[in-house]
């Protein structure tokens, strides 16, 4: 059967022009993606995220034999963070760079198929880089949204627009960095879910789903207590109920962004997104717990009514945008398997929550140092630390600057953006953190179309000398820490674990990384040229195990980083994709 | 096994498909072009196959002898003295991007006037199909200083050219009785990918409607049609007044549509 799809290929190319053959995505192959190995059609390898791959043939005892098959440039001058997680379908790789575009290459040869860029207007509002997370597939086409708040569906095989819609308006500070994500439903069908971005500008948190076919939207669910949902173009439900946990106007212009995108959990047929900061920073304008901000909530996507929510940072003022990404596992605790799911969040905690019905299980701090909160109660409420929160401007003398606090973690988190992964053969979470901290103070601010909405200043710190990234395997049971990889810069790229019994990320030095599951030795690595801050994936082509990166430094680190700019300031700029696998004459060895 | 067979299939589909494309490509020589074009055998092997080609007094482009903008160089072309038309493709032979438009007419007269970017003196070919698949061949020689389709559209110099984008005038005359002759012009930068640092983005469909939904003309625009696209079409629309629906799509999924009225014929 192989030789002759060969066959058919060289005949098909002799005779005037080349073309893969690519069958279409059906949802049952994404929410199947992550037992099959020869295919990665969703973002997060499966959609429950995990970051887990069954396959084996790449090992702790040959990974030193991984080398590099091609490297693909995204050419232009648009060379810019390069956080994309490619898709692969039947030897084609559909990978997002920098800018709103968008490539298809042939995995064999590493050749371009054909490029898409998105023709972005003038006066795009990114507050942190001009990133992309990668794309969704589905049928004959691939998604995904562009810097200017659209979403865009183009044929799989052409690169050619099949629908274009709009998530938010650019103008008002409405941007789209995430990957969408692709669910079943029983009413609707396949929907495509997109949450948005633009927590810096007093935007509303919403996530929407539409029709993969038309681009239509089916329902859509803000974020902020007091907005109303929709349901098939009419109004469903409020969320929340209005001013309950918001004073006054406030939650007009809300925040609560969910603009990294959620996952899907088959079992409880839950959708989970993870919400950003509540608008603006300076949380003295607004007491209370500002509702949904700063949380986890869980979607019915049959009608996009919130199922549940659990807020990590209630009445936030430290920028803790836990947005982070919310993982499904069953977890095995005194005899019990429970239906699991966690995050690590911006604040510094990780937690475990049943996932089923958001009701809290346990957290732990997987940073140093944490001043913001003593812990965590026994109902998932964190016990602040009062003086740690950024002192009211109106107490100044001048009204102008509230008083300044040191804390812990900074505001680009314990984890930012960069998913972590969960290892069903060790049972380890492996976390992508940073160790460090801020000075940040509060001042007046008034909220204006298209403009920060912050009332706060700040400037990052290292709070160890000699690194600040730090690469830990955490048990989610015990909630201790069994292994540690520090690195110098900040870490701000995506972690995968395989059933071979590896860990790869990659470093904003350039290197991606081999380590040893269960103890964290480093095994092999391989220096890129340009900083990583993209999530790894690994896939079965051919009957070989590749593995491939996208590659280019920036992000929000270079962008925001203060004091932190020592440790990266010497870093250059790229963009690539870079494949890998084990060159046939080391296959045996 | 499934997943195998479906790819056997898909891939024979292909095949087949490709040994049609290239049986076409191995048609007879083209007939001598009055223009001297360098390009013309390519022109016809890419753009007239499928039937006979033969130059035809009845296919009249009138277009200038010399471009005063390249930018903007108007082109009308008049097969009216042709029956049963199919297509008219239009092409600049020595422009990077040599295919101008398609157009089909349904229930509009085989007419039609735009404008277009020419990168250099260049024979323009106009190829009118009809039923039977015979290509009537017109043209016209047009000089130019060079330069039109690498240039940067004039949209570019304001920050705010995507809050216009689409916006249209359009005029509807009455020419003869029976017929009517309309003009569009819509807002878009009609980039061609061609300049640096613009990715390509333009206008590549318009379909003219009318009120009962049947299709007067459709239209497949590529880069090399002037920025800001000006077209003039006939519809035969008969005598009274009535509405046309005119829809028009570009490269990038943004859809553009509105109605224009026809007056009825005023006797003299």
């Amino acid at each position: 059967m192989i030789k002759m799809k060969v066959w058919l290929a060289a005949a098909v190319g002799a005779a005037c022009l080349s073309s893969t053959a690519i069958a279409d995505v059906s949802i049952e192959d994404i929410v199947a993606d992550q037992a099959s190995g020869d295919d990665i059609v969703s973002y997060g390898l499966g959609p429950r995220g995990q970051r887990y791959s069954p396959l084996t043939t790449l090992n702790k005892g040959n990974v030193k034999n991984l080398f590099p098959v091609w490297s693909f440039s995204f050419g232009g001058e648009k060379q810019r963070g390069q956080e994309s997680q490619p898709l692969i379908k039947d030897g084609v790789m559909y990978v997002t760079g920098s800018y709103s575009r968008m490539w298809a290459v042939d995995i064999r040869t590493g050749e371009e198929i054909w490029q898409y860029d998105a023709r972005l207007p003038e006066g795009i509002l990114p507050c942190c880089d001009v990133v992309n997370r990668g794309a969704a597939i589905l049928g004959d086409k691939v998604f995904f949204g562009t810097l200017d708040a659209k979403i865009v569906a183009l044929n799989a095989k052409t690169g050619k627009v099949v629908w274009r819609k709009t998530i938010g308006d650019y103008q008002a500070g409405y941007s789209y960095t995430a990957a969408p994500l692709i669910v079943p439903t029983e009413a609707h069908g396949p929907l495509i879910v997109t949450g948005n971005s633009g927590g810096e500008f007093g935007i509303v948190g919403e996530v929407q789903a539409r029709n993969p076919e038309t681009g239509e939207l089916v329902w859509s669910r803000p974020t902020i207590e007091g907005h109303m949902g929709t349901l098939n173009g009419a109004d469903s439900t409020m969320t929340g109920k209005k001013n309950e946990s918001w004073p006054g106007d406030l939650w007009q212009n809300g925040g609560g962004a969910p603009w990294l995108g959620g996952t899907y959990d088959p079992d409880t047929k839950l959708v989970f997104f993870g919400t950003g900061n509540p608008a603006p920073w300076n949380s003295h304008l607004r007491p209370g717990d500002n509702k949904w901000t700063s949380a986890r909530i869980a979607i019915d996507p049959e009608d996009g009514k919130i199922a549940w929510g659990f807020q990590t940072t209630p009445h936030d003022g430290w920028d803790y945008d836990g947005v982070n990404e919310f993982i499904s596992f069953d977890m095995e605790k005194d005899g019990e398997t429970i239906k699991a799911g966690a995050s690590a969040d911006r604040n510094g905690f990780f937690y475990v929550l049943d996932r089923t019905n958001g009701e809290f299980v346990s957290a732990a701090p997987f940073v140093q140092n944490i001043t913001w909160a003593e812990g965590i109660d026994e109902n998932g409420r964190p016990l602040y630390v009062d003086d740690n929160r950024p002192g009211n401007p109106v107490e100044s003398a001048d009204g102008k600057k509230g008083k300044s606090i040191f804390a812990i973690p900074s505001f680009l988190g314990g984890k930012n953006w960069m998913p972590m992964a969960y290892s069903q053969d060790t049972k380890l979470f492996y976390i992508p953190s940073n160790e460090w901290g801020m000075d940040i103070w509060n001042e007046p601010v008034t909220y204006k179309k298209g403009a920060a909405f912050l009332g706060a200043g700040f400037t990052i710190k290292p709070i160890f000398d000699d690194y600040i990234g730090s690469l830990k395997a955490l048990d989610p049971v015990s909630g201790e820490v069994k292994w540690e990889y520090r690195n110098k810069a900040p870490l701000w790229g995506g972690v995968l674990t395989t059933a071979g019994g590896l860990v790869f990320t990659g470093t904003p030095e350039g290197y991606l990384k081999a380590f040893d599951a269960e103890t964290g030795e480093e095994l092999w690595k391989f220096q890129t040229g340009t900083g990583i801050v993209s999530s790894p994936i690994t896939w079965e082509q051919d009957g070989e195990q590749w593995v491939a990166i996208t590659t280019g430094w920036g992000g929000a680190v270079p962008l925001w980083g203060g004091e932190v700019a020592k440790f990266v300031s010497y870093l250059n700029q790229g963009g690539s994709v870079w494949t890998f696998k084990i060159p046939e004459s080391l296959a045996s060895k | 096994m499934v997943h195998s067979k479906k790819f056997l299939s898909i891939s024979k589909l292909m095949l087949s498909a490709v040994l049609l494309a290239c049986s076409a490509l191995a048609q007879a020589a083209a007939p001598a072009d009055p223009f001297g074009s360098v390009m013309w055998q390519a022109m016809v092997d890419r753009y007239f196959t499928g039937g006979d080609v033969v130059f035809d007094q009845r296919v009249k482009v009138i277009a200038p002898y010399s471009a005063e903008n390249q930018m903007h160089v108007p082109i009308t072309v008049d097969a009216t003295g042709l029956e049963n038309v199919k297509q008219i493709v239009a092409v600049a032979d020595l422009n990077p991007i040599q295919h101008v438009l398609t157009v089909r007419p349904k229930q509009a007269l085989s007419f039609i006037g735009f404008r277009l970017k020419l990168q250099q003196s260049s024979p323009i070919h106009v190829g009118v199909q009809t039923e039977d698949g015979t290509w009537h061949m017109g043209g016209a020689l047009i000089d130019a200083a060079g330069g039109g389709c690498t240039a940067p559209a004039a949209a570019h110099g304001t920050s705010n050219w995507m809050q216009t984008l689409g916006e249209t005038r359009a005029l509807v005359r009455r020419d003869s009785k029976g017929d009517a002759r309309m003009t569009v012009r819509m807002r878009h930068p009609m980039d061609t990918g061609l300049a640096a640092g613009i990715p390509v983005f333009y206008m590549n469909k318009m379909v003219v409607k009318d009120e009962a939904g049947g299709v007067i003309a459709e239209l497949d625009l590529f880069e090399p049609v002037s920025e800001n696209p000006t077209i003039t079409l006939k519809p035969a629309v008969g005598s009274s007044a009535s509405q046309l629906a005119v829809s028009t799509r570009d490269t990038e999924g943004n859809e553009f549509s509105f109605p224009l009225s026809v007056p009825a014929v005023t006797t003299q």
